[in-house]
């Protein structure tokens, strides 16, 4: 306060002087109000992430004092990591899988949940109610489900005479990816429902009634009314459900922990097991910096896509 | 409501000439039909995991190992018991839930302080510093994990309490921030000139005036967050090694590797692990699918 103080006495008039004095009070306090969310960001957010970068010129296994640089070391050693290009293969499977599918039933759920008048509260209640649990409880359900014996799923198919398609779900390269792929897509699909329920409300009534009257049908309103009117809604769905999906850990760990092989390792996987069970945490900091820096990409094409459309 | 529902539901609410009386009831159509089997099958598959879960949890060893039983002959309580007891959840869900009522806390305070500026005081650096919460937003947690437990080792944090509260809060501040600056950009000016007329101070008007006509940010801002935390994972698992600092996540995997329960156990358990949350989840689900909104699509 002092320090202010001092400074406005640069002022010579009395006005100016009162007005300098109050701009320096309203600096102090919105710096106040901001200080405890900048240092908690500051600490743990933008030092770790700067520090990633650091280390991953560096060679550290967890435990010594001693972190060496090692140049590029660890950047050629995950250039040639077959694992690491495995896991960026799978989580863009996981990604498109994901998008595709879990967009699309979410859609189509919306579109019609929006056509029924009594139990709008209760489909959306149902279908948001698996984005409630955790990556634990979901990976426990369906280990369950897909258990290659007494699994529901393989008893299920034999009790219709399918028993051709019984499969060991988790354990076989050929389902592996896609059983986890649609464990992801029942758990995530209810949120971008959500999103595209709130922006078939937000449309107005009229567009419909005027195309009604120039005598469009279903399949013309819905390509000249609400898909254009969708549009903002979304492109935004789309990119945080992409990141949700490339961003998996927990339902692959719990589930098939990378397996069989590597047929379902994802990055987020495979950086924690290079960091926590091979102790190399300058090679895992270097996959951090690829795959973070891939998902930073991606995000800031989400923010441009937000921004364009709040300056609309 | 009729005209809506023509505009709406092409095909199905057209009027048949002749037929039976006028009738508030709806006419069954193939559409409808369609319709409502969609629906029906969406739930279905949304609920199944949730009720076989449930399911299994009720039964004996051999029930659940033929494969077939969906009703179990007697329900299995003590499946639940020994989930409660061997399953450690007494310590688990308590910490679970000091975490989330602890972080949900200190998320409410520091984001709607730090939104409380960006949106209603004129200071030099606001829009760097909006910028820069925009930014950190962006920095997925794989790009990071890795060296927050690095620094959370330096500190002497991993494994405690504190460092675990320390990541929760600062991955809860930036979208919390944002939603909380909506809110406050909504409201009128007048009030805190009249705070200001009052002779009240910044942080007096903010606690006094501002807050209480923020409740519906902040239930918002609170219930996402809640589910937030309550479900984090990644962190949880390599943060902590001692079973009585575990969240109910991690708690439920260290049950899994270290005791190897009985399957109709573990069933059990993890049926005991949704409740707070399935309850929470039907009372706040208005504010929670608010909230979902405001996160994503703002």
């Amino acid at each position: 306060m002092t320090t202010q103080l001092r400074h406005t006495r640069v002022g010579t008039s009395a006005v100016p002087r009162r007005r300098i004095r109050a701009k320096h009070r309203k600096n102090l306090i919105g710096w106040l109000f901001l200080l405890p969310a900048v240092a908690l960001i500051a600490t743990f957010t933008i030092v770790p992430f700067f520090q990633a970068i650091l280390l991953s010129f560096q060679s550290w296994d967890g435990i010594s004092p001693d972190i060496p640089f090692v140049g590029f070391e660890n950047y050629d050693r995950v250039l040639q990591d077959e694992i690491f290009w495995a896991s960026m293969r799978n989580v863009l499977a996981f990604g498109l899988i994901g998008f595709v599918v879990g967009n699309s039933v979410a859609l189509v759920m919306a579109l019609a949940v929006t056509r029924v008048k009594r139990g709008q509260a209760f489909f959306r209640t149902a279908f948001y109610l698996p984005g409630v649990f955790s990556v634990v409880v979901v990976g426990t359900m369906f280990l369950w489900i897909f258990q290659p014996r007494v699994g529901i799923l393989n008893t299920l198919l034999g009790a219709v005479g399918l028993e051709n398609l019984q499969q060991n779900w988790l354990g076989d390269p050929s389902t592996a990816l896609l059983s986890v792929a649609a464990t992801f897509v029942w758990y995530h699909w209810g949120f971008a429902f959500i999103l595209f329920l709130a922006g078939l409300q937000d449309i107005p009534r009229e567009l419909y009634e005027a195309a009604s009257l120039d005598g469009a049908r279903s399949w013309a309103k819905f390509r000249y009314v609400t898909w254009p009117q969708l549009a903002p809604v979304t492109s935004i769905v789309s990119v945080l459900t992409l990141l949700a999906a490339l961003q998996i850990f927990g339902t692959v760990q719990v589930l098939t922990y990378g397996g069989p092989g590597y047929n379902t390792m994802v990055p987020t996987l495979h950086i924690y097991i290079e960091a926590f069970t091979n102790n190399r945490y300058g090679t895992a900091a270097a996959m951090s910096v690829l795959f973070g820096g891939a998902l930073v990409v991606l995000a800031l094409v989400q923010l441009a896509v937000a921004g364009r459309r709040l300056r609309r | 409501m009729a005209s809506r529902a023509t505009h709406m539901h092409s095909g199905d609410a057209v009027q048949q000439p002749g037929g039976e009386r006028p009738s508030r009831r709806r006419r069954i159509t193939p559409a409808r039909v369609g319709l409502f089997g969609l629906l029906g099958t969406a739930t279905l598959i949304a609920m199944f995991p949730i009720i076989w879960l449930l399911s299994g949890s009720l039964q004996t060893a051999e029930e659940l190992y033929s494969g077939e039983t969906f009703f179990p002959e007697a329900p299995q309580w003590t499946n639940y018991v020994t989930g409660w007891v061997d399953g450690n959840l007494a310590v688990y869900l308590g910490n679970s839930l000091f975490y989330t009522l602890t972080s949900v806390a200190l998320i409410l305070a520091v984001a709607s302080l730090a939104g409380y500026a960006l949106a209603r005081i004129e200071f030099s650096g606001k829009a760097f510093f909006t910028l820069l919460i925009l930014a950190v937003m962006v920095i997925p947690a794989p790009a990071m994990f890795i060296t927050q437990y690095k620094l959370l080792l330096s500190f002497g944090l991993t494994d405690s309490r504190l460092g675990y509260i320390f990541i929760l809060v600062t991955a809860g501040i930036p979208m919390s921030t944002l939603i909380m600056r909506s809110f406050f950009v909504s409201l009128s000016p007048e009030l805190e000139e009249a705070a200001a007329i009052d002779g009240a101070s910044a942080l007096r008007t903010f606690v006094s005036v501002i807050l209480p006509l923020a409740r519906p940010g902040l239930a918002a801002v609170a219930v996402i967050q809640g589910l937030q935390v309550w479900n984090e994972y990644l962190m949880a698992l390599v943060l902590f090694d001692s079973d009585s600092l575990m969240p109910v996540q991690r708690g439920l995997m260290s049950f899994v590797s270290v005791e190897t329960p009985q399957q109709q156990v573990l069933l059990a358990a993890t049926a005991i692990s949704i409740v707070p949350v399935v309850i929470f989840y039907l009372l706040a689900q208005k504010h929670i699918i608010q909230g979902l909104g405001a996160g994503g699509l703002k």
